[in-house]
């Protein structure tokens, strides 16, 4: 009669404390039971309706015994959704799973974060009709893939309404796993061997491998983060992101979320590799260059993947807490996304992070060799981000180094004139911190080189003769890098000596750097007549017609 | 028979002595005798029936709701056998007590029938009407579901109403299916005798119903002045070469015309785009004019000047130009959003929450001030909310706290300077926009309000509630000025009709009803949903209602004829919102399976009135177009008056 059976009746009978409830009375109490829980549940489900949600929740049983004006069953208000477990051994017998919880561990575990406030967005869900492809809307092919489910979905509810829904199993082939075996295994095992490289081959090409991708994500962003002291799994992993990300088969947005966080790890972690000897730069070098293709590839879709990249890598950037191996990183990342970010993010924080890093390159203040050659390594990317920045500038107005030639006196001037105050500060204040490291080094070009800005400010301030004084300076820091690596041949390398040349030309580039793009208008001007402050290092980045033209 | 013999024995005993006189006195003490057992056992009989069957009605009307309409159908053969038993019982006094105690539940429904089953005054006439013969000699054929077959049976022998059970046996076959209840537009031809509600709706849909638009509307003295500019130009062409002296004065007299309304002359200043409009817009002014019924308030100049111009930078929309839709998705709202509202030109996003708090959203404020608010703002409410945020540093939003239950419903006024919201307290709160604090709490419901919605003129609202009715209110009062009963069950939506005369509402008893709101009566019955009814829009001519229901369905109905147009699975899940576009060429609807559908209207619309002869659903709505949402149901869809598409919806994140 009732689908309430009479022992459960019993059962409840006896649970508050009636022992031996007749069965006739249970028999009868069966079915008003039943017409109670249907009469309860039925309010219930107007209660879920007009929350506007499809999954009836605890909180819409209590407002409907609420509504009937019954006491609401207490401590099933935790909002989230309860989780069934089935009994063993019985087909449709389910329990909740509720722990006992110890008070102590309750009291002793650490405040849980508040919950975010509610918040309205707005985007476009359609303009005019067609949907645009921003990250608010679904992927266009994921749309067409889930009607069918839920039209599959929808039939099974018509014929079992009170099935349950069991997750849905994605099904991979088992070609497909032994792939992914095999993979996983290569990677974590014999990353070095040929036929890695051949597997390198077949993921950037092979078509068929898309349902592997979720799996792929998924496995890098874990050994990434479980190998980060082994250098050549991470080498072999960052492999396989480039195969995958270039194979013209493999349809990745979807999954690009998952995977830059792992490139950024190798990017801009503190450590990578077991040993401070290992060459951990190669793997920064290369993840940095996974991050300009994916920009370049991906940007135009993800409208805001390169500018939360940005906001990540300028933040290691800028603080000056982090590790240098850290800043060497976010300027490999930062340099990779363009020049223009370069110029916008690197080249306004120039000054005052070369104060910082200054120290840290110099023999008498950091004693640690290894700091020191850490030092050297985020200058030498700086230089590299600041040098491929201005040669962009200089190709994007190619016409503009002639000009120069033809009146270099007024633009030089100008210059000059209009940094000199600036120029003769910090002459003032970076002459005092370089002048006892630079003597050290070497004397001679140390004369020249801090001269350099002091004697170059009067000289163009004096209106004639400005043109051959820059020559000089050019000499000058010529002969001073070149004298000082023939004298320094230890193992503060070349790249030390160019550098503590044109470091202090380096100081006032970016003053000027910074003015010149301030004046939109003369822009090309200014590039020329600053990159002859750069010094040698710079020269590397400029087209040798170019340099034939200036020179 | 024994006392038969001992009297007639005791008669020829007498007689054969000649006692004449005890004889006499013997008869007559016996028929005093038998009139009075006849008399109480009369009254036992009618009792007994009378007791029985208003138990079962009583029972009845108080069952499950998704078990109830196959119950009811049970009562009205029940009823009338009862009332014919006890008429071929001889019992007329008490047949007829019984009848007009109980003929009203029928009324509606069988009204013919029961004119004729009146007329009943002995049982010689149940022999002779064919309608009485006909229903005693077959019986009734009803289709009950197995549990509320099981109800039933189990009700009678509970109450030991056999006399029920006599008749429901002697007259009523159930063909008793396994598993569901069947719905509600199945059965129409299945009771074979009694055609169901069927016949109540044809009944109530008889009715006389003034579909049409308001008079003196802001949209019709638009169209009127553009219709007279575009005479006088016209006029003007054609006379204006020959006779010179004409053209000024006529140019003179159109002068004069536009200085009377500075309205006019705005109208002129852009008659090149009004020009463009008046064609899509005149499908508006097709409708009939009706006179409001209600009082309705004034318009602030202001305001009225703020909507010519929307309505004069209209995006026209059809199958061909589809609209923008602007979405606004809730975040983090933890499963606590219940409903949300936009303000007529997005400026302004309300939500209801489960917690019991309401939040308004100023959308100039926050994140991206250029986007719809730009386009659409800048409107009377945008003054008034300078004031709101100014004290609201901390956060985004303005929150109202005031219910104490959670809020089902917030709607906007047509101006934003008010927001209503219902709860689960059994109240409505009217909440100043602009003060940001609650002014009335309107108390008057017994049960929770499921929705509230402002009349399209502001002042009046009306709100639907579990408690079966729905009220309609002014804003000054804080006693309802309608209630309206009739909804066999918790009364889900309710609408209003463009002509502030009827208002719409949507049941859990499937069926959705148009109420007078002048005399307060059921103007119209709709049947032929499957499931509850959720959501609501009416056409802007005031002609077609969309109406939405649990299981995606989506059915257009002709307000006039009451008959349903097309019924189509729209949808997978439940159609939270339904909202024309402002020509009323466009249906948006959104549902709980994350997707927004637009329909084309005009084209199922025109093919109706081709054959409007056919009866039944001559065509469909066509879809053009499904625009799906990243996990976000959608809650709420609203045209601007510009036609741009506001939707609102919370990112469901476990989905």
């Amino acid at each position: 009669m009732s689908i309430v059976p009479k022992e459960t009746i019993e059962v409840i009978a006896q649970s508050i404390g009636i022992p031996n409830l007749s069965p006739d009375v249970a028999l009868a109490l069966a079915p008003d039971v039943e017409y109670r829980l249907r009469e309860i549940i039925q309010e219930a489900i107007k209660c879920m309706r007009h929350s506007k949600r499809t999954v009836l929740t605890a909180d819409d049983m209590d407002s409907a015994l609420n509504l009937r004006n019954i006491e609401p069953i207490y401590g099933f208000a935790s909002g989230d959704p309860l989780k069934f477990k089935r009994a063993i051994g019985h087909k449709d017998l389910f329990y909740l799973d509720d722990r006992e919880v110890d008070f102590k561990e309750v009291i002793d575990a650490p405040l849980p974060k508040a919950p975010l406030d509610t918040a309205v967005v707005t985007h476009w869900l359609a303009i005019e009709g067609v949907q645009p492809a921003i990250p608010e809307n679904p992927p266009i092919e994921a749309i067409v893939a889930p009607q069918d489910g839920k039209k599959m979905d929808h039939g099974k509810d018509d014929s079992l309404p009170v099935d349950l829904k069991l997750p849905i199993k994605h099904v991979l082939s088992r070609e497909l796993q032994l792939y992914f075996d095999k993979i996983g295994e290569l990677i974590l095992l014999r990353p070095e061997t040929a036929l890695f490289k051949e597997a390198l081959l077949s993921l950037a090409k092979d078509s068929g491998l898309h349902p592997l991708v979720p799996y792929f994500s998924y496995f890098i962003a874990d050994e990434v983060s479980r190998n980060l002291s082994n250098l050549s799994i991470l080498f072999a992993l960052m492999r396989v992101l480039k195969s995958l990300l270039s194979n013209p088969h493999i349809h990745i947005e979807p999954y690009l979320h998952q995977m830059m966080p792992s490139i950024i790890t190798c990017l801009v972690a503190k450590r990578v590799g077991e040993q401070v000897s290992d060459n951990h730069w190669a793997i920064r070098n290369f993840a940095a260059k996974l991050v300009s293709s994916i920009c370049r590839r991906y940007g135009h879709v993800y409208h805001n993947l390169q500018s939360r990249l940005t906001r990540t890598l300028i933040h290691a950037f800028l603080d000056p807490s982090k590790a240098l191996t850290q800043h060497y990183g976010a300027i490999r990342g930062l340099s990779a996304l363009g020049p223009s970010v370069v110029r916008l993010l690197i080249l306004p924080n120039l000054e005052t992070y070369m104060q910082l890093l200054d120290p840290e390159m110099q023999l008498d203040k950091q004693k640690n060799e290894l700091k020191r050659k850490e030092a050297w390594r985020v200058y030498g990317s700086l230089l590299l981000a600041a040098g491929s920045c201005l040669y962009d500038r200089l190709r994007l107005f190619p016409g503009l180094l002639s000009p120069p030639d033809i009146q270099p006196w007024k633009t030089n001037k100008k210059i000059a004139l209009t940094h000199l105050p600036n120029n003769k500060r910090k002459a003032s204040s970076t002459l005092n911190s370089h002048q006892p490291p630079t003597k050290k080094l070497a004397v001679d070009p140390t004369g020249a080189n801090s001269q350099f800005p002091s004697t170059d400010g009067p000289a163009t301030s004096s209106s004639c003769g400005s043109n051959p004084n820059h020559h000089h300076s050019h000499n000058s820091s010529n002969n001073n890098s070149s004298s000082a690596g023939n004298i320094t041949n230890t193992n503060t390398n070349i790249n030390n000596a160019t550098g503590s040349g044109a470091l202090a030309q380096r100081m006032a580039g970016s003053a000027v750097l910074r003015q010149a793009w301030k004046e939109d208008m003369d822009a090309g001007h200014l590039l020329s007549s600053l990159h002859s402050l750069f010094g040698e290092g710079v020269f590397s980045f400029i087209q040798p017609a170019d340099m034939h033209l200036f020179i | 028979m024994d006392d038969e013999d001992i009297e007639k024995a005791v008669l020829a005993y007498l007689r054969k002595k000649g006692l004449k006189l005890t004889e006499l006195s013997l008869q007559e003490e016996q028929n005093r005798l038998s009139t009075d057992a006849s008399h109480s056992r009369s009254q036992n009989v009618a009792d007994s029936y009378f007791d029985g069957y208003s138990r079962l009605r009583s029972w009845a009307y108080n069952s499950l709701d998704s078990y109830k309409h196959e119950l009811l159908r049970v009562l009205y053969p029940v009823f009338i056998h009862c009332f014919m038993d006890l008429v071929a019982q001889g019992y007329m006094q008490e047949a007829r007590t019984f009848f007009h105690t109980f003929r009203e539940d029928h009324e509606l429904m069988h009204l013919r029938d029961l004119q004729k089953l009146e007329g009943i005054l002995s049982p010689s006439h149940l022999e002779e009407m064919e309608l009485a013969r006909f229903s005693r000699q077959n019986k009734v054929k009803i289709r009950l579901c197995e549990y509320s077959y099981g109800l039933l049976l189990q009700f009678i022998h509970k109450t030991k109403s056999f006399d029920m059970l006599g008749v429901i046996n002697q007259h009523i076959n159930f063909e008793v299916t396994p598993g569901q209840p069947t719905s509600i537009s199945d059965d129409s031809e299945a009771v074979s005798l009694i055609g169901a509600s069927q016949d109540l709706a044809r009944e109530i849909n008889q009715k006389e119903l003034h579909w049409g638009l308001l008079e003196d509307s802001v949209e019709e003295r638009m169209e009127k002045t553009l219709s007279d500019l575009d005479k006088t130009e016209v006029e003007g062409n054609k006379e204006g070469d020959p006779e010179e002296n004409n053209k000024v004065k006529k140019t003179d007299g159109n002068k004069q015309g536009t200085s009377v309304s500075n309205k006019k002359k705005k109208d002129k200043a852009v008659g090149a785009t009004g020009k463009s409009t008046r064609s899509e817009t005149s499908m508006v002014s097709v409708a009939p004019r009706v006179k409001s019924e209600l009082t309705l308030p004034q318009l602030p100049p202001e305001v009225e000047l703020s909507i010519l111009e929307d309505l004069r930078n209209r995006a026209q929309l059809n199958s061909l130009a589809l609209p923008s839709v602007s979405f606004y998705t809730f975040l983090h709202t933890h499963n606590g959003l219940n409903c949300s509202a936009i303000s007529h030109d997005g400026s302004l996003v309300a939500g209801g929450f489960s917690d019991s708090s309401v939040k308004v959203w100023d959308m100039a404020k926050i994140g991206q001030p250029g986007r719809a608010s730009n386009s659409q703002g800048e409107n009377g409410s945008m003054q008034g909310m300078h004031s709101l945020a100014s004290d609201e540093t901390k956060r985004p939003y303005s929150l109202l706290q005031g219910h104490s239950g959670p809020v089902y419903s917030v709607s906007f006024s047509p101006f934003a300077d008010f927001l209503l919201s219902s709860s689960s307290d059994n109240t409505i709160r009217l909440w100043s926009t602009r003060l940001n604090a609650n002014l009335v709490c309107y108390k008057g419901h017994n049960f929770p309000v499921w929705d509230a919605q402002f009349s399209p003129v502001g002042h009046y609202f009306a709100t639907a509630s579990h408690d079966r009715t729905a009220r309609v209110w002014s804003m000054e009062r804080i006693q309802p000025l309608r209630v309206m009963a009739g909804h066999l069950s918790d009364v889900d939506c309710v609408q209003w009709h463009p002509n502030c005369n009827y208002i719409v509402t949507g049941s859990s008893d499937k069926t959705v009803r148009l109420w007078d709101v002048q005399s307060g009566e059921c103007a119209r019955l709709f049947i032929g949903h499957r499931s509850m009814v959720l959501s609501l829009a009416i056409s802007p001519d005031g002609r077609f209602m969309a109406s939405g229901d649990e299981d995606g369905t989506i059915i257009m109905w002709d307000l006039s004829t009451g008959r349903s147009v097309s019924p189509i699975m729209g949808h997978n899940s439940c159609v939270w919102t339904l909202a024309f576009s402002c020509e009323g060429t466009l249906l948006a609807s959104g549902s709980a399976d994350c997707m927004v559908k637009l329909w084309d209207v005009t084209s199922s619309m025109k093919a109706l009135k081709t054959d409007e002869s056919k009866s039944g659903p001559t065509s469909r709505l066509r879809l053009l177009k499904a625009l799906p949402t990243k996990s976000t149901p959608v809650y709420n869809l609203r045209f601007s008056r510009r036609n741009l598409l506001f939707a609102a919806g919370a990112l469901s994140a476990g989905s």
